[in-house]
């Protein structure tokens, strides 16, 4: 079975070329792996390699609508892992889900009604991979992800498609240190009233590093959030592409939505590309977006070299400054100041 | 301490400094007047190194050394200190920690051991309680949403805190109310010392009621115009720049 991946020529696809950082391998024929971490009480696994899929399985998996590389990894995926989080389950610990090796891989993660999660996603950086993943929230269920995406020679898409009914909240952090290609695409409906999401990313790109994050929020129903925060440090000849897409569907009233994408342009050579859009199909809604690209500010950076602090460091200071209000998203402590650590490693390279 | 010889200073190739003269020893207190545009703030920024003040004739020589030879952050850890007239707000830098990178940093060039975040606590609580700067001010970021005064004090708390050689004050009575300009003034005289020299850098005679300069020298037009003693200010004061700059032609 052949699916055919996107060129440049579909919009949504303009600043990431798959094909050709594909190259005649493609995404190879072996499937990639999803391996979850030491499994709480309260949360149920299934590894869709396996036979008899349960009903909860069957229900969701491959249901939510997906893109066309999503649709690929759907197609010719022969692993990964199915989660579920049982009816009013608050899941304390954070739970580790890791992909690895190459190829495609799918996810399914179902929070049933009033259950509660935080999990912390680890791509491995060494190989090419098509990650899919499917994210259910039921009535009032609660998820906070961390999505941890090292420095990668390698491709590296993943699609996160994502429903949440009434009064679900999502509250997102994505660090993403680039790849030879490197594409996240979020497509999120906010399904039931009172639903939220909370979007925030940084990413700190140098070399020759690219990072696309594509975003996709509908406001399906009325009464509904979305807040979305992206922050981007580019340097040498990495190039940072953030496309943020909101919908507000007909008589989904009462929506509110903010999206803000910032990017800071160390070198000539550095590119950023911010698109954010907004649909709005309903009358009484609050919707605003904004975007911007500069440099590190002069008088700050004077400021700082006058009280004794040598450039490198201003600048690493300042650079720091820029993205932590992105990172303060991060819900969990532990898991922001790790997102600290991977952003300050980064962020040594750029000022090296 | 400073001594600074036929000065020329270009902005953007725009002459501002035009052979600017001055000599400020330890233990002085000098203050700087002039009317607005009279190149006062070029005089503070070509002290601190600020980038895009270009020194085309005469010489700054501090301590026996070439000022415009060094970086900012040079002469900050040798011990210049400049009060800025607008000092930055960034966001996402606690003043907290914007105090120990600039104390650390200064050591560290120094030679000396860095303080641990006990001891620069312990260092900045013990000066911030004179000048009434609060805790939870210390752990807002920098600048951002403080007033004038608040921003002001935290200057001198800085002064306080590196303890600078020559401490150069631009503006520093701007915007204050007359409470907030006692306590900055409180602060500055402090730090009086005799290893120390400050220069004072102001329009108005105001702060000099509080702060009492050994000297006073009057810039107009990019050069010294006129130099007396404390009682100068009252001149100035009841002539104004205009009257004392034609005496002085």
């Amino acid at each position: 079975m052949t699916v055919a991946l996107p060129t440049r020529r579909v919009e949504e696809w303009k600043y990431s070329d798959l094909a050709r950082a594909l190259g005649d391998a493609g995404f190879g024929e072996v499937s990639a792996r999803a391996v979850a971490g030491p499994v709480p009480q309260g949360v149920e696994v299934f590894l869709l390699d396996e036979p008899n899929r349960p009903e909860w399985v069957k229900a969701h998996y491959g249901k939510l609508p997906a893109n066309s590389v999503s649709a690929v990894s759907l197609a010719k995926a022969s692993g990964g892992v199915a989660l579920r989080v049982h009816k009013n389950k608050h899941i304390e610990a954070p739970l580790a889900l890791d992909f690895t090796g190459q190829g495609h891989v799918r996810a399914l993660l179902v929070l049933d009604e009033g259950a509660s999660l935080t999990l912390v996603e680890r791509c491995d950086p060494a190989e090419t991979r098509n990650t899919g993943f499917e994210i259910v929230l039921g009535r009032n269920a609660r998820l906070d992800h961390v999505r941890i995406a090292p420095n990668s020679s390698a491709v590296q898409v993943e699609e996160v498609s994502m429903t949440l009914a009434n009064d679900a909240q999502y509250r997102a952090h994505f660090a993403n240190f680039g790849a030879k290609l490197s594409r996240l695409e979020l497509a999120i409906a906010l399904a039931g009233a009172g639903a939220g999401v909370d979007l925030s990313g940084v990413s700190v790109l140098s070399g020759s590093a690219h990072a696309d994050v594509t975003t996709d929020v509908t406001h399906v129903v009325g009464h509904t959030q979305s807040v979305q925060l992206f922050k981007k440090v580019v340097a040498g000849g990495a190039q940072a592409i953030y496309q943020g897409k909101v919908t507000v569907k007909p008589d989904a009233d009462g929506s509110d939505s903010r999206q803000t994408a910032k990017a800071l342009l160390l070198g000539p050579r550095a590119e950023a590309d911010l698109k954010p859009e907004l649909e709005i199909l309903a009358d009484d809604v609050k919707c605003a977006h904004g975007a911007a690209v500069g440099d590190l500010d002069a008088d700050s950076l004077f400021y700082l070299k006058a009280r004794g602090i040598p450039e490198k460091d201003a600048r690493h200071l300042l650079l720091h400054a820029f993205l932590e209000d992105a990172v303060e998203g991060v819900a969990n402590t532990d898991l922001r100041e790790m997102v600290r650590g991977a952003v300050a490693h980064a962020l040594d390279q750029v000022t090296a | 301490m400073l001594e600074i010889k036929n000065l020329h200073v270009a902005v953007d190739g725009k002459e501002i400094l035009k052979g600017l003269s001055l000599r400020v020893d330890a233990g002085e207190v000098h203050a700087i007047m002039g009317p607005n545009g009279s190149g006062k703030s070029t005089l503070s920024y070509v002290l601190a190194g600020r980038a895009g003040y270009e020194i085309t004739e005469g010489s700054i020589t501090y301590r026996g050394e070439d000022l415009a030879a060094l970086a900012p952050e040079a002469r900050s850890a040798k011990g210049v200190f400049l009060a800025m007239q607008y000092p930055v707000e960034i966001p996402g830098v606690t003043t907290m920690m914007f105090l120990k990178s600039a104390i650390n940093a200064q050591r560290r060039a120094r030679g000396e051991a860095e303080l641990d975040a006990v001891a620069v606590l312990k260092a900045v609580r013990k000066k911030a309680a004179t000048l009434n700067v609060s805790e939870e001010m210390l752990k807002r970021a920098l600048n951002v949403g403080f007033s004038g005064g608040e921003k002001k004090r935290l200057e001198i708390l800085q002064m306080a805190l590196f303890e600078p050689k020559l401490a150069i004050l631009d503006e520093t009575d701007s915007g204050l109310d007359i409470d907030a300009l006692r306590l900055v003034a409180e602060g500055v005289n402090a730090l009086r010392a005799p290893e120390r020299a400050i220069l004072l850098i102001t329009h108005y005679q105001r702060l000099l009621d509080y702060i009492v300069p050994d000297r006073i020298h009057v810039l107009a037009k990019g050069r010294i115009v006129a130099e007396g003693g404390k009682e100068l200010a009252l001149e100035l004061e009841a002539k104004g720049y205009e009257q004392i700059i034609k005496d002085a032609a």
